[in-house]
């Protein structure tokens, strides 16, 4: 388990890659049912729900994220239903409560992650999500800072390339905003050296535009 | 672009006095035999041999202190056991010593705390004497134009390629291979540990020196990987780079750690900061190599559209649809022959025999003579379709042909044809039974500046290479 204190909970990453002017969906916690509910019609439905908690490391298979949810009746329900079977997984985790946000439409899904190299510092990674990261291993690599056409080349090195550009009537990821994303990534923890480890995983890629769906900073 | 590298690293690769401590008349030290080679390097500036022993070696009198010496020396080889490193920096900077190199090993390589501790204390003192440091842990310079010669003093001509070496066994290889291939070295140097200078700040010189035009390195770490990596950002704009980074596995890496000292970072890592650097990676000695003798060559990238001419005499079938597999394979393209060429081709050989596409099989003009085959390489190399032009000659069918006469002319003929014209000719000649003539004709095409591969794979690698640097240049 990571040392609680310097992992960041996903409200909190967000925030930070907010204001750097990293596009992400803005995830608000609520303490309480009520809460959620509130914010549940702020941000308007279906919203998505995941537990806040730095002691819980897999919030899906602990029953900690629901999704879909579309009125204010499933909020309230979710809550009760996460609050407990994460109690249940985690009888130690200490938890701030559950994060609302909006739920994004489907894209293709990418991740793009920083880590750091024991010799060249700090090192983007990117790759498309789900199974051809973890299986295959089609990720590419640079070191900060990224240049623009750093950016474009390690979009275009991955085997997994052409799924980017449409595939099956999928439609296919602005590969611009997808270079522009890793290109403020760069800049964000350039800028931040105590950020030892940052996750966007997954980023819903869209015709005209890339959103970090979640998002994980371990600092030093 | 590092211009005041130039006149900081005057006295390593030009010194005008060299220091060699740990000489002694009677044995053979390396220390002696550093000293024994500078002279018959015919080494232009003064020798001072010194050693406790005593004695002379030749007419150079050996002296039991480096303080002793009459003179300024620029450049100091230490070859004398460790304990005494921080004494003889003492001495050095008493005479205003520019830069030392220890050859002696022992350091951070041995993974001890004392190692390391007593390096800290060697770059110190360094520092203080405004000293540099190569090494320790190394065989330090090598500079034909200055007649410094490798350790075992070897010394190979004087030409425009530039190598950087953490490991001596790499710098030596560089070099033999280097004297066998016609790869001629303006300068190169092995730095070991680097704990002062190390492969950026060579790195650095050699991009600012003139008579440095490309630069090979065998890395195997760093100490400072932001520094190294933004020092070949910037060397690539101006020069090509081609680097071989040693410890990719987990064996080597451990075995890079004993070796130089140097910590491991994923092979993915590096290829990425080469790669984004502007640098060419390549993988192995056989790669450094070939890469270097094709930029010594051309310099520049010309295109992948390469002219694949076999069957020179005969057996050019098989060995045609292998070379062009061997050619697309490894990133060149083959394109057809232009209509005009085949119907000229056809006309000069006959249709029947050869395959007039691309790889071109010219065995035909075995029954036509030897002008026949000149005419047929001349309508192909004029084909606009080529960017290059790629021969394989297979020593032992053209010689039972041609006679030894006949595989002479051919082979001036091929060194002809690449100085009348624009287009590079690179000669594949692979090993095969009549080694001793293959080498001979290998030698006289090198020394006329046709690059010759032992492989199609090797030559269509290195020309891919060769692009590669030209592709990122006009890119950026």
């Amino acid at each position: 388990m990571v040392m609680s204190q310097n992992l960041l909970t996903e409200v909190e990453s967000k925030e930070l890659l907010k204001k750097a002017g990293i596009p992400v969906v803005e995830a608000k916690l609520a303490r309480s049912k009520k809460e959620a509910v509130s914010l549940s019609r702020e941000m308007g439905f279906p919203v998505v729900l995941k537990i806040s908690s730095t002691d819980v490391v897999h919030k899906s298979d602990s029953g900690g994220v629901k999704l879909g949810l579309a009125n204010a009746a499933q909020v309230g329900k979710s809550y009760s239903q996460i609050i407990s079977s994460v109690k249940q997984a985690y009888p130690e985790a200490r938890i701030d409560g559950v994060s609302v946000q909006t739920m994004a439409p489907p894209g293709v899904e990418v991740i793009v992650g920083m880590s750091k190299d024991a010799q060249f510092g700090p090192v983007l990674m990117f790759g498309l999500g789900g199974i051809l990261v973890e299986v295959l291993k089609d990720v590419s690599f640079r070191i900060v800072p990224v240049t623009e056409r750093d950016a474009r080349e390690m979009i275009k090195e991955i085997k997994g390339y052409p799924v980017l550009q449409g595939y099956r009537g999928q439609k296919p990821a602005s590969i611009p905003a997808l270079e522009q994303l890793i290109v403020k990534v760069s800049q964000f923890v350039e800028k931040n050296p105590q950020i030892k480890e940052l996750d966007l995983n997954p980023i819903f890629a869209y015709p005209d535009k890339a959103v970090a769906v979640d998002a994980r900073i371990i600092l030093e | 672009m590092f211009e005041e590298k130039l006149k900081e690293f005057e006295p390593i690769f030009y010194p005008k006095s060299i220091a060699v401590v740990g000489a002694s008349a009677t044995s053979i030290k390396a220390g002696s035999l550093w000293v024994e080679n500078l002279r018959s390097a015919g080494f232009p500036g003064l020798i001072y041999p010194v050693g406790s022993s005593g004695g002379r070696i030749g007419d150079l009198k050996i002296l039991p202190s480096l303080r002793l010496i009459p003179g300024e020396v620029d450049y100091v080889i230490v070859a004398v056991p460790r304990q005494s490193a921080l004494e003889l920096l003492d001495d050095c900077a008493a005479k205003n010593v520019k830069a030392v190199h220890f050859f002696t090993a022992g350091f951070s390589e041995t993974d001890t705390q004392q190692g390391r501790k007593l390096e800290e204390q060697m770059l110190d003192k360094a520092r203080q004497g405004n000293m540099r440091i190569i090494g320790p842990n190394c065989i330090g310079v090598y500079c034909p134009e200055h007649r410094i010669p490798l350790l075992m003093g070897i010394l190979g001509e004087n030409g425009s390629v530039g190598f950087v070496s953490q490991s001596g066994g790499i710098a030596t290889k560089l070099v033999t291979i280097g004297i066998a291939r016609h790869i001629n070295y303006s300068k190169g140097v092995s730095f070991g540990n680097g704990i002062d200078l190390d492969a950026s700040d060579f790195l650095q010189y050699m991009a600012a020196d003139p008579k440095t035009k490309v630069i090979g390195a065998y890395l195997e770490g760093t100490r400072d990987g932001t520094r190294l990596f933004k020092t070949m950002r910037k060397v690539a704009e101006v020069k090509p780079l081609v680097v071989w980074k040693g410890g990719r596995t987990e064996a080597g890496a451990q075995a890079a750690l004993s070796h130089t000292g140097s910590l491991a970072s994923s092979a993915a890592v590096w290829s990425a900061a080469l790669k984004q650097a502007g640098a060419i990676e390549v993988h192995s000695l056989e790669e450094l190599t070939d890469t270097l003798l094709i930029f010594q060559q051309f310099g520049h990238g010309q295109g992948i559209r390469a002219a694949i001419i076999g069957g020179l005499a005969d057996g050019g079938g098989g060995n045609s649809v292998a070379a062009g597999d061997a050619c697309i394979e490894n990133g060149l393209q083959v394109p057809p022959l232009s209509f005009e060429t085949k119907r000229k081709l056809s006309e000069l050989l006959g249709e029947v025999g050869g395959i007039l596409c691309n790889p071109i099989d010219v065995s035909q003009a075995q029954f036509r003579g030897l002008a026949t085959l000149f005419q047929a390489i001349d309508l192909i190399v004029k084909d606009t379709i080529g960017d290059v032009v790629l021969i394989q000659e297979d020593t032992e069918i053209l010689l039972p042909i041609y006679s030894q006469k006949g595989l002479e002319e051919i082979n001036e003929f091929f060194i002809e044809l690449a100085g009348r014209q624009n287009k590079p000719v690179i000669v594949v000649l692979p090993p095969g039974s009549v080694e001793a003539n293959r080498l001979r004709i290998e030698q006289r095409l090198l020394e006329a500046s046709i690059p010759v591969f032992g492989s199609m794979e090797r030559a269509a690698r290195a020309i891919c290479r060769l692009n590669q640097y030209s592709c990122w240049q006009e890119a950026k």
